[in-house]
């Protein structure tokens, strides 16, 4: 009747609906993949329950994968949220020194924390809390009067980027030798084996922040025009902002104390997001989830399988794949806009 | 002042206020009623405080010091939904840095008349529709407004602004980017809107001629207080214009009434 | 005049040159036997004090923890970053260290400032003798060198004994969990791995390789030794191994802790280290 293009619940239903049967699929075909040929006779079929397959399957890899999904969808939809709030496409976590923030909290808990004092409580939290310190004070820093300058994004970025790194070597250069270098190797990002329970827990912090997102969608929407003008359109632009903030440091917190720095995710797939189906954020939120999750399964398969038996860090295959990509769109929008 | 016959309350009043931007002053003890229904334009040199004027009118900035009321209340009493509904504003700057459609841009008029978590449904569509009719950018609905001309994207948040349904309008410079036809077209349509609708219109301009066909009333603005005010017969002077802008013109009347600003050269 | 300018130059220049090599401070003598000695490792300053020359070591490296009077002693850097006015504070008469990742430019820097620095370097267990006979003979006591050779050698022998014959278990070494790094085969750690009996799954190739979990699961050791930080204050990092209830050693319950930093220095506690290890990979030849 209408020939208005818009967002219908249709639209809404088949591109998640695309994307997840698509997470699926990445999640069945990554679990068959690893430096170990598995025998699929003794996970399933006749002599199932004999030798260390199962194992490795459902205790190892399983839920690896299903990490790799979480924490990839996380940084993707925190990346298109912080896009929107700080009003800038280049934006995300870890280029405007959020996750590094995060780390830097985490990692100062972790060393000043008595190791038995419930460390895998005390990482999250202090992750949660140091992103949204950081937040806060690359917003600030940011917004001059009323607009943020790409260029000036970038650069308060960097510098906070620089600060938290100094410290985070401080940091490593006082601690004992191979404490630093446990540090060292996570600060560039893995994806590692972790029990069905923290993952159970790492779902539902994640949900809980794309759920607080999705409620703001709208917001976000507006939001990306400006303050003034989310203002106009009807947005309590303090309180919006707030709650995203808070959305967004819940789940770079929750990536950071688990992974790491993994960059680029939440750079390129939104980017990549709303090329294919547009800058509404009620569909881009969930569309970035989907696709960030299947892009980091995928990484870390490579990341995982690519050198035998010897791991590389998931943030270096991002970080190789993410860059090109990245200028590539860069370019693209450059030539449009001129 | 003006108002209208049957006496009813402003739909917008300013009572003494006043703003500053950090040090700098910008708006001295300034008073004004904007009748309902009526149309009133805001003229005055760069940095008389025009454009700050109409924040404090949207609601968007808060004075320093006096008192803005909308429609009887204190602006502050109303949550920023309603006075969403009741107040649309279309501001000088429209540059987007994301790229959104045409069709897209235009419903987020619509975010404040709908539930946080849910679609447009037909009314919604039927209005983007009928204002993007209105200002002639209906073919223009797939487009990406990053990739439009600052005058087809003028005529875009004009129509976002239309499609809030405003009862009050508020507009900033909203013809600079414009071709003459275009201006023509904006000017007409908000015209009838007012005419047809009631809406009360307060809008920015730097063309006095243009201000002088379309408004009724016409309020200059020098040094953040007002200079003038009254219709374009008794402020569109050269009298009046050499007192606020400093600069030597000539005005010629038509048959019509409608003043020619011309200026003096101080050459040959 | 021209002649007189360029004369004056090099008058300056030639003075200048002078100035500078005048000012450095001569490199030490080099005494036979040196008063003052700064350790800056762990190891050596274990091998001094079993040299008996523990008295004349003035300054120990951070985490110098035996004996009991290397406690006592003021210190000056970490094993990896020594600090180099520290050293210099000292006014040693040597100073002796292990090769580390970090320390190469302060060596440089005490030895262009006049310290006399000795390195050693036990990289493998091969080289333990020469190592220690080198730190005797810069104390100036190589006839106590010779005999805490000998020592050494007799003790670690003696561990040998216990354990030879037996089946060598298949066993897995790490220092990191997450992400997995194990000890591998041409580290020190491996090879004491190896002398305490038991056969490194760890893949070759590398000194620490960075595992999948899956290649452990897949190697099925019979024992794991977790160094990993925190394994020794409680149950808590041990337990990431039991739900891979498919390995040996988890089954067996043979997963233990351990200090390997601590108890495998190469010094001259290596045997007992050595033997502890040794303890928990044959439990039966220790009754």
């Amino acid at each position: 009747m209408t020939t208005l293009p818009h967002l219908t619940r249709g639209r809404l239903a088949r591109v998640n609906g695309v994307l997840l049967l698509l997470l699926a699929a990445s999640i069945a075909v990554a679990v068959t993949l690893g430096p170990v040929a598995l025998d699929w006779r003794r996970v399933f079929g006749s002599e199932a329950g004999v030798g260390p397959d199962a194992v490795i399957l459902f205790r190892a890899r399983v839920p690896r994968v299903l990490l790799a999904a979480i924490v990839g969808g996380a940084l993707a939809v925190s990346g298109a949220a912080l896009q929107a709030l700080l009003r800038n496409p280049l934006a995300e976590p870890h280029l405007v020194g959020i996750s590094s923030g995060a780390a830097l909290a985490a990692v100062i808990a972790l060393v000043t924390m008595p190791v038995v004092l419930g460390q895998a409580l005390v990482a999250p939290v202090a992750a949660f809390l140091g992103a949204l310190v950081s937040i806060w004070i690359v917003v600030r820093l940011a917004f001059v009067g009323e607009r943020v300058e790409p260029t000036t994004l970038l650069l308060i970025g960097v510098i906070y980027n620089a600060f938290t790194g100094a410290l985070l070597m401080f940091i490593n250069s006082v601690v004992d030798l191979y404490q630093a270098q446990g540090v060292l190797f996570w600060l560039m990002g893995h994806v590692g084996t972790r029990e069905y329970s923290t993952l159970a827990a790492l779902g539902l912090y994640s949900l809980a922040g794309l759920a607080l997102l999705l409620w703001h969608a709208r917001d976000l929407d507006c939001l990306s025009l400006g303050d003034e003008r989310a203002a106009e359109l009807g947005v309590d632009v303090e309180r919006a902002r707030r709650m995203i903030f808070v959305a967004a440091a819940l789940l770079v917190g929750a990536v950071v104390s688990v992974s790491g720095l993994i960059g680029f995710v939440g750079l390129v797939v939104p980017h990549l997001v709303r090329l294919l189906f547009g800058a509404d954020h009620r569909l881009l939120l969930p569309a970035s989830y989907l696709a960030g999750a299947i892009f980091l399964v995928w990484a870390d398969t490579v990341a995982r399988t690519v050198l035998g038996v010897t791991e590389i860090p998931v943030g270096v295959v991002t970080a190789i794949v993410g860059a090109p990509v990245f200028t590539y769109l860069l370019r693209r929008e450059r030539r449009v806009e001129s | 002042m003006e108002s209208r016959a049957t006496g009813s309350t402003p739909a917008l009043a300013a009572t003494g206020v006043s703003f500053a931007y950090g040090a700098r002053r910008v708006l001295r003890d300034v008073s004004l009623d904007v009748a309902r229904g009526s149309m009133l334009a805001l003229a005055g040199p760069n940095g008389s405080g025009k454009s700050t004027l109409l924040t404090l009118l949207a609601g968007t900035r808060r004075p320093v010091s006096g008192a803005v009321v909308v429609d009887g209340r204190p602006v502050a009493a109303y949550d920023r939904r309603a006075l969403a509904r009741l107040v649309a504003v279309v501001p000088q700057d429209t540059s987007v840095g994301f790229p959104y459609t045409v069709a897209e841009m235009v419903l987020m008029g619509r975010a404040a008349h709908r539930p946080r978590l849910g679609l447009e449904g037909p009314r919604d569509v039927a209005i983007a529709e009928r204002v993007m009719a209105e200002t002639g950018i209906l073919a223009l609905a797939g487009r990406r407004i990053t990739e439009l001309s600052g005058g087809e994207r003028q005529r875009v948040i004009v129509a976002r602004a239309l499609a809030q349904e405003p009862a009050i309008l508020l507009l900033d410079e909203p013809t600079t980017h414009l071709d003459i036809r275009h201006a023509i077209e904006i000017l007409d349509l908000v015209a009838a809107v007012n005419r047809t609708r009631g809406v009360t219109v307060v809008a920015v301009l730097h063309d006095l001629t243009s201000a002088a066909m379309y408004f009724d009333r016409i309020v200059f603005l020098r040094d953040g207080e007002i200079a003038a005010d009254g219709p374009p017969r008794t402020t569109v002077t050269a009298e009046t214009i050499a007192r606020v802008f400093g600069a030597a013109v000539r005005v010629d009347v038509d048959a019509e009434g409608v003043p020619a600003i011309r200026p003096v050269r101080s050459r040959p | 005049m021209r002649r007189s300018r360029a004369w004056t130059f090099a008058v300056l220049l030639v003075s200048g040159w002078l100035a500078t090599a005048v000012a450095e401070p001569s490199p030490a003598t080099t005494r036979a036997m040196p008063a003052r000695i700064v350790s800056l490792a762990p190891s050596v300053t274990e091998t001094l004090f079993a040299l008996g020359a523990g008295a004349r070591v003035v300054a120990v490296s951070d985490f110098c923890d035996y004996p009991p009077e290397a406690t006592r002693l003021p210190r000056v850097g970490s094993f990896n970053a020594p600090n180099v006015e520290a050293v210099l504070a000292q006014r040693p008469d040597v100073a002796i260290g292990l090769p580390s990742p970090g320390n190469h430019e302060n060596v440089l820097t005490m030895r262009r400032l006049g310290v006399r620095v000795e390195i050693v370097d036990p990289e493998r267990l091969a080289d333990l003798p020469a190592a220690t006979r080198k730190i005797a003979a810069v104390a100036g006591v190589p006839d106590a060198g010779e005999r805490l050779v000998a020592t050494m050698a007799r003790e670690m022998d003696a561990v040998r004994a216990k354990v030879a014959g037996a089946p060598k278990p298949r066993a897995l070494m790490l220092v990191g969990q997450d992400p997995l790094i194990a000890v591998g085969p041409e580290s020190f750690l491996g090879e004491m791995l190896v002398e305490a009996g038991a056969v490194n799954v760890a893949p070759a190739g590398e000194a620490w390789p960075r595992l999948n979990v899956e290649v452990a699961i897949a190697a099925d050791p019979e024992v794991i030794v977790d160094c990993s930080m925190g394994t020794e204050a409680g149950t808590a990092t041990l337990e990431y191994w039991t739900r891979f209830a498919s390995i040996r050693a988890v089954k067996d319950r043979r997963v233990y802790p351990f200090r390997s930093f601590e108890a495998l220095r190469p010094g001259p506690r290596l045997a007992r280290g050595l033997e502890e290890l040794a303890r928990l990979l044959h439990p039966e030849r220790f009754r």
